[in-house]
């Protein structure tokens, strides 16, 4: 595994962040989905050697990130997009990925210049490179951040919602970007959107008030709501959640009454579902 | 159309380059006309160096221009990726150097009024340089610190080098202020000993927390010590000559510590695991 979390605990001050959490992730796209708040960020910061765990054990790429030359090991590996990804405004595109790029020890000039150019074009930056950031829209800068995060091909890629603020075509940019990045490597990636993890991801994990909720592939997590998905003419009182479709009848969510009409679940019913109820947690192993 | 070739020796020597001007001016010339001779010289072409030099040439067309402070340190020696690292220090932007000019103007204004706001300027004249050193690394003020951190880049290194850039800004500041003062033109250099060895202090205490809890630290005990007899009337404590030789010691030690440890001390530049 190239990540191995085990009993993760972080508070801060009194709000206890992360309780006690596991998580393995290998090759491939795992994604860690949740609300707001959930943990899913502080799990992030501690996989990029940002933040310590108070508790629990880390270990990145087969090293334990709590010691220095393990540490200074595993960033040379490491590629990291921030939730709120900072940039420099006034660099350019090139200079400020060429600065994150000195930042990775990156010390031949003309080797680095190759790399900086090489996620450019394959970011999409090639005809903004030039540009200074601060002139750049949303989406745009988003990509510089993933440019950033893909310089010296890291073994291990984090992306803390890398989707946030993208209108619909850009976030199609995006996945096609993340799934090309996330072959042959280990990408994990966080986001409170049901439809980039169903899209991307080959593992998933459901975070809740600092606990995994659920753990498993996105076929096992849409599973667990099967036989709980109906369709009817009116929103249904016994439905935990239920909204209005483009043909005019309503999805419900919850413990269908008897004879209801039962649908096949999506994803996003799943997740609803294990959100609407709290005792529940699932390890798909 | 042309009709001579190339000799031989001729095309070698330029292939190698090894011929003299002259004849490299005119082989050149002709080639740019001439097939035969273009497919004759192929085969004495050391295929590395055209890509060498073919990869400078793209990485000269296709690199943007350093910004003008890159260039002006890029003049002073300084190497073109630790140019980079400056420029991105948040302490060296124009509106926090004007901040900090403003409130020294401000400062020898209030000293040409009252003479207690000079002895006050003394003592709080090394706290502009430090919490330039502070705000360097602050997480509010450095948008990519987040990114920064899980980088493989030596914690020590960036801090002393953003500490050097930003005391080799603020000082000449605090200095020309200095010397608006009224009085001895010695009292405006007096705080530099002291703003060297509090900044040493200050880097030292980095390597068990963050350079602005350190700063904070540094800057409070000065504050605690200085300020009381300062406003009584009595500078030596402060700036006195054995105030003056020990904050050059300590600069020093500092120094020294830091140069022996380079290799050996983590530097917290955030909560890092």
């Amino acid at each position: 595994m190239t990540v191995r979390v085990q009993s993760a605990t972080r508070s801060f001050g009194r709000t206890t962040a992360l309780d006690s959490v596991d998580l393995d992730a290998g090759e491939g796209v795992t994604g860690l989905l949740g609300p707001n708040g959930a943990g899913k960020t502080t799990l992030l910061r501690i996989i990029a050697t940002v933040l310590a765990p108070d508790r629990g054990t880390v270990t990145l790429l087969g090293r334990d990130p709590s010691r220095p030359g393990d540490r200074t090991w595993i960033r040379e590996r490491l590629g990291y997009l921030p939730q709120e990804a900072g940039f420099h405004r006034g660099f350019t595109v090139f200079e400020f990925i060429d600065y994150v790029a000195i930042l990775k020890q990156m010390t031949d000039r003309r080797a680095r210049h190759d790399e900086v150019r090489r996620v450019i074009e394959l970011t999409g930056l090639a005809s903004v490179s030039a540009k200074r950031i601060r002139a750049l829209s949303g989406g745009m800068s988003r990509r510089v951040g993933l440019a950033q995060a893909l310089l010296g091909e890291p073994d291990l890629l984090l992306l803390d919602e890398p989707t946030v603020g993208l209108d619909p075509e850009q976030r199609l940019r995006f996945r096609e970007m993340i799934s090309h990045a996330g072959e042959g490597r280990t990408v994990v990636m966080s986001s409170h959107q049901t439809e980039d993890i169903a899209a991307l991801c080959t593992r998933i994990a459901v975070f809740h008030q600092g606990r995994v909720r659920f753990t498993g592939t996105p076929n096992e997590l849409t599973a667990q709501a099967a036989g709980r998905v109906w369709a009817d003419t009116r929103r249904s009182p016994a439905a935990l959640a239920a909204w209005r479709t483009g043909d005019g009848t309503f999805r419900n969510v919850g413990d269908p009454p008897a004879g209801a009409e039962l649908i096949a679940p999506s994803l996003e019913d799943a997740y609803l579902l294990l959100m609407g109820e709290p005792d529940l947690e699932v390890t798909h192993s | 159309m042309t009709v001579w070739h190339l000799e031989p020796e001729a095309i070698r020597r330029y292939a190698q380059g090894a011929a003299p001007p002259d004849l490299a001016a005119s082989a050149e010339a002709h080639l740019m006309k001439c097939a035969t001779c273009r497919d004759a010289i192929a085969s004495h072409v050391d295929t590395r160096r055209v890509e060498a030099i073919w990869h400078e040439v793209v990485d000269r067309v296709d690199t943007p221009r350093p910004s003008w402070p890159e260039r002006v340190l890029a003049r002073l020696g300084v190497g073109e990726a630790t140019a980079r690292l400056i420029a991105a220090t948040p302490t060296l932007r124009g509106p926090w150097l004007l901040g900090v000019a403003g409130v020294l103007a401000l400062s020898v204004w209030a000293a040409q009024v009252d003479e207690r706001f000079l002895r006050m300027f003394l003592v709080a004249a090394p706290l502009g340089p430090l919490a330039g050193v502070a705000v360097a690394f602050a997480g509010g003020l450095d948008p990519t610190r987040e990114i920064g951190l899980a980088t493989p880049y030596s914690g020590l290194r960036l801090l002393l080098i953003r500490t050097a850039a930003v005391l080799a800004v603020t000082v000449p500041i605090v200095t020309a202020a200095g010397l608006a003062l009224p009085g001895s033109h010695r009292l405006a250099a007096a705080w530099l000993l002291p703003t060297a060895g509090l900044t040493c202090v200050a880097l030292a205490l980095t390597a068990r927390m963050t350079p602005v809890v350190a700063v904070g630290i540094v800057a409070t005990a000065w504050v605690l010590v200085t300020a009381p007899t300062a406003m009584a009337g009595h500078l030596d404590l402060a700036l006195g000559v054995g105030a003056q030789i020990f904050w050059l010691a300590v600069a020093v030690g500092g120094g020294l510590w830091l140069a022996v440890t380079r290799n050996t001390i983590t530097i917290k530049l955030g909560s890092s695991a």
